[in-house]
């Protein structure tokens, strides 16, 4: 197990925005009276969405959003790192690539001059990147967006120098508990089978299907994979389809993480 | 057995009146009962009245068993602040009456009985199940397909309810079982059962003897023999291959009870809870130690053990099956697994 | 609230540490003392360490019963609650369960000769028996100590290992897997000490404890050697995590249902042999 590094009394925590919809950093707001008690415990020194001073020094906590999508966001998450005592990934596009990976799916000369026009060259673009594929990440807070009690719980683990593990388990294992009925029971494809717990299977417990946002378990089983389709007379183009919505960046992995 | 002396203990509720059983009833305790979901699906939830309460159903989602022991349960309050940290063990164990429960499931509390009163007792589990009131419900057809009750012999009432309901058609014969339940049955003033009624009943089950049938053709008293043979059988290798690790039919097993304790600290970072949360051992990790040995690491190893755990270990230390029937992993599993073809396939193969 | 619930197997009592070292980069040992009285355990049992707001881990107690007021244990730093447990100090205090699990069997032994064969960490159970002989030392015959680690720098209680090195009643023989420069004694694996020892195998109990790969080729050794089965004792790992033989976690693939925290985690090689993994 990693050796976490324990962070100072009343941590300076910094928020940093990269290639992302910034809907996660809108789940810190919405987390109501817990959001009272966090900043009762850390010392929010920068934050764009909410405030605009600048901080100069070192921190204990540097919380990134986003995914990293340019040469200038490489070079500014390895500044960040270099300042940073912790560094965690929050959300999907900053832990797994998130949408941000479809990209992925295409030649990247083919999808700038799609995006940018015949003048793409002057547009700096690479393959979308996790953060973790670019610096090292201490803490990951999966999902689209993350799940507020995750958040809560990987903080303090953070606070208190304690290794957070992220669920390696099917969704299907928490949504089971939660008594959902199953999804492919209504006649839906759902991404549960493969996709991490951690969420209290969130998204189904509010009527839909697991987008699959917290990305794939690390030993998933492949060969289910076919009995599932064929019980359930699925398209398994569109159910690879649906799983590279948020995981095609799992392909840069190299199975390290 | 004379028809009179077994009236002693049974009881009359005419059809009509059930909602009033219900409704009084709920007024006294917390009642919870099968209640229908989407596409087929059915799950024990709390109810006011007899409408709510779906009286034929196939076999819950999560068994009962959640109400003996909750998917998550606190244990332990501690406070870390003082010069030493300080514990006190909780346990939140409300009045409850289940209504509805089918033999197979009766039959799985009956297992989780066995286990935790084994010494050393959970007394956390045995003080829930001393404010529980416990109602069965005959089934007098299969649910469907996929249960093997018969089998296993669960498809009988055998004990394990505070009362038990037999449907007779326009009436429900009333069992009564216990202290508890003979007290509440005469408050509520139900009528004992006649010779008619007792007749009525022994038909039911006259009838059910002939439509519950050893579903998979085998004798239950081969499997023993069967899984003595069968450690290294193909079907364990068949079933790892299909397997998605999810733990759905360890989840849904009325006789699963395997656990892991973690501690949540609060947001004040000075209190916090150790807390007991359901465990599956198909799940990767489950029996990995710190070291980074993997005792189970393959799907079909752990699939393996979880049939032992059903048709093997617990024949040795409890004499009886710790599998009723009742079909949950069957229906739940994904990759259609099958209970009764796994048991089929592993029979052909060894005796 | 019952007085069932308060004094259940979940109790957990409140335990000081009163001495704590750093035994080599993954080790740390600690001397610990109950509020509230002794732990009252025997060779080779464990006991559940609860850090409050972390969690909970399963460790042997490494001193002899023989040692009284306190015990102790020597925890490597392999998982979120053991590296958390390596930043406590003198005064911190723990949560203690148990003992729990199936001691050595001290009293079936005594009269017999003993060897010990202890790879890793594996030599802090066994510990507990060694100075509960050494202790008790009349009671039993002749005691050979076999000890194995990776490197001169990985090795456990060197000063006390330097006292068994001297009595004149215990032989005592180590080995590294890699040596060091200014390392002078054998290199090799534990199972090349093993043909050197000279034994009456039916008079012999040999108790064997270490990582889970270890027992097969030392177990292989011994039963070369003639030392029936039943008097090869094992301690084995599993994750024990209720320590009632409830939780599932460290049930042992084995036609007889063993749990290891309750029927073990002592067991002979003839109980445990046809398990799947030892």
């Amino acid at each position: 197990m990693t050796d976490v590094p324990k962070t100072a009394v009343r941590p300076k925590v910094a928020f940093f925005d990269f290639a992302c919809c910034e809907g996660c950093q809108l789940q810190v707001a919405n987390l109501g009276e817990s959001l009272l008690d966090i900043l009762g415990a850390i010392d929010v020194v920068e934050f764009r969405e909410v405030m605009s001073e600048k901080w100069d020094k070192d921190y204990d906590v540097a919380i990134i959003e986003g995914s990293i999508t340019d040469s200038h966001a490489e070079e500014r998450i390895k500044k960040i790192r270099a300042r940073s005592k912790v560094l965690i990934a929050y959300g999907a596009c900053a832990a797994i690539g998130g949408v941000n990976g479809m990209k992925n799916s295409f030649q990247l000369d083919e999808i700038r001059g799609y995006v940018y026009g015949k003048d793409y060259k002057f547009f700096d673009s690479t393959k979308t990147r996790p953060v973790h594929q670019v610096v090292k990440v201490d803490y990951f807070v999966n999902g689209c967006p993350v799940y507020p009690p995750e958040l809560l719980e990987v903080l303090k683990c953070a606070l208190r120098g304690l290794p957070y593990t992220v669920p390696d388990n099917p969704v299907c294992s928490e949504c089971k508990l939660n008594e959902n009925v199953c999804m492919y029971e209504r006649g839906v494809a759902c991404m549960g089978p493969w996709t991490k717990a951690g969420c209290n299977s969130w998204c189904v417990n509010n009527g839909n299907i697991c987008y699959g946002c917290r990305g794939e378990v690390r030993n998933p089983a492949k060969n289910a994979a076919q009995d599932v389709i064929g019980r359930f007379n699925l398209n398994p183009e569109t159910v690879r389809g649906k799983f590279d919505m948020y995981n095609k960046c799992k392909e840069g992995d190299n199975g390290n993480k | 057995m004379s028809a009179e002396v077994k009236s002693v203990n049974n009881h009359i509720l005419p059809h009509g009146e059930l909602d009033g059983f219900i409704r009084k009833l709920s007024k006294k305790m917390k009642v919870v009962a099968p209640v229908a979901k989407e596409a087929g699906n059915f799950a024990f939830q709390e109810v006011s009245g007899a409408s709510e309460i779906a009286l034929k159903y196939v076999p819950t989602v999560l068994p009962p068993k959640k109400y003996f022991m909750p998917q998550r349960e606190k244990m332990l309050d501690f406070d870390l602040t003082g010069a030493q940290p300080s514990d006190k063990a909780v346990i939140d164990a409300p009045e409850l009456a289940v209504f509805g429960a089918h033999t197979c499931d009766l039959a799985g509390i009956q297992c989780l009985n066995m286990v935790f009163s084994e010494r050393p007792r959970d007394y956390n589990y045995l003080l829930r199940k001393e404010k529980i009131f416990l109602i069965g419900m005959e089934c007098n057809d299969y649910c469907d397909e996929n249960a093997s009750c018969a089998l296993v012999n669960s498809h009988m009432p055998s004990g394990g309810y505070d009362l038990f309901f037999t449907d007779l058609g326009d009436r429900f014969m009333v069992h009564v079982n216990t202290q508890k339940a003979e007290e509440i049955v005469e408050e509520m003033g139900l009528a004992k059962a006649s010779p008619a009624d007792l007749a009525a009943l022994d038909k039911v089950r006259e009838r059910k003897r002939s439509v519950f049938r050893n579903e998979i053709g085998v004798d239950p008293r081969k499997l023993p023999e069967a899984f003595a043979k069968g450690e290294k059988s193909k079907v364990w290798e068949d079933l790892g291959a299909r397997c998605v690790s999810c733990g759905n039919c360890t989840n849904v097993c009325p006789t699963c009870y395997c656990f892991d304790m973690a501690d949540n600290v609060d947001l004040n970072m000075k209190t916090g809870s150790r807390n007991r949360t359901w465990d599956s051992c198909q799940f990767e990790t489950f029996a990995s130690v710190a070291g980074g040995e993997n005792f189970r690491e393959a799907r079909s190893e752990r699939q393996r053990h979880r049939y032992y755990r059903k048709f093997k270990y617990p024949l040795d230390k409890f004499y009886r099956f710790f599998c009723t029937g009742c079909g949950r992993c069957t229906r739940t599993c994904m990759a259609r697994i099958n209970l009764k073809e796994t048991l089929k396939g592993l029979a052909k193969e060894t005796v | 609230m019952t007085e069932e619930i308060k004094n259940s197997n979940w109790r957990l009592r409140k335990g000081k540490i009163i001495a704590a070292k750093q035994m080599t980069a993954a080790e740390k040992w600690f001397d610990i003392r109950l509020e509230d009285g002794s732990l009252d355990h025997e060779p080779g049992q464990f006991v559940q360490v609860e850090l409050y707001g972390v969690g909970e881990a399963p460790i042997s107690v490494c001193s002899s019963p023989t040692k009284r007021g306190s015990f102790e244990l020597t925890v490597r730093a392999a998982g979120r609650m053991t590296n958390a447990m390596h930043k406590l100090d003198v005064g911190d205090y723990l949560g203690i369960r148990g003992p729990f699990g199936r001691p050595f069997p001290v009293k079936v032994m005594a009269g017999s000769d003993l060897l010990f064969v202890a790879g890793g960490l594996g030599i802090a159970p066994l510990r507990s028996l060694i100075n509960y002989v050494i202790d008790n030392r009349k009671d039993y015959g002749k005691v050979d100590i076999l000890l194995g680690c990776r490197t001169p720098s990985d090795m456990l209680f060197g000063s006390e290992i330097g006292a068994w090195q001297k009595r004149l009643d215990v032989n005592f023989l180590c080995t590294v897997d890699r040596g060091a420069p200014d390392w002078r004694g054998n290199v090799g694996l534990i199972t090349t000490l093993i043909p050197g020892v000279t034994i009456q195998p039916e008079r012999t109990f040999a108790v064997v404890v270490g990582p889970p790969v270890m027992y097969k080729f030392v177990i292989a050794e011994l039963l070369k050697k003639n030392v029936p089965e039943r008097q090869i004792v094992l301690s084995l790992e599993r994750h024990m995590k209720c320590g009632m033989g409830k939780c599932g976690h460290c049930q042992i693939d084995h036609p007889k249902n063993y749990y290891c925290c309750k029927d073990g985690p002592t067991f002979t090689y003839d109980e445990v042999k046809a398990s799947k993994k030892l």
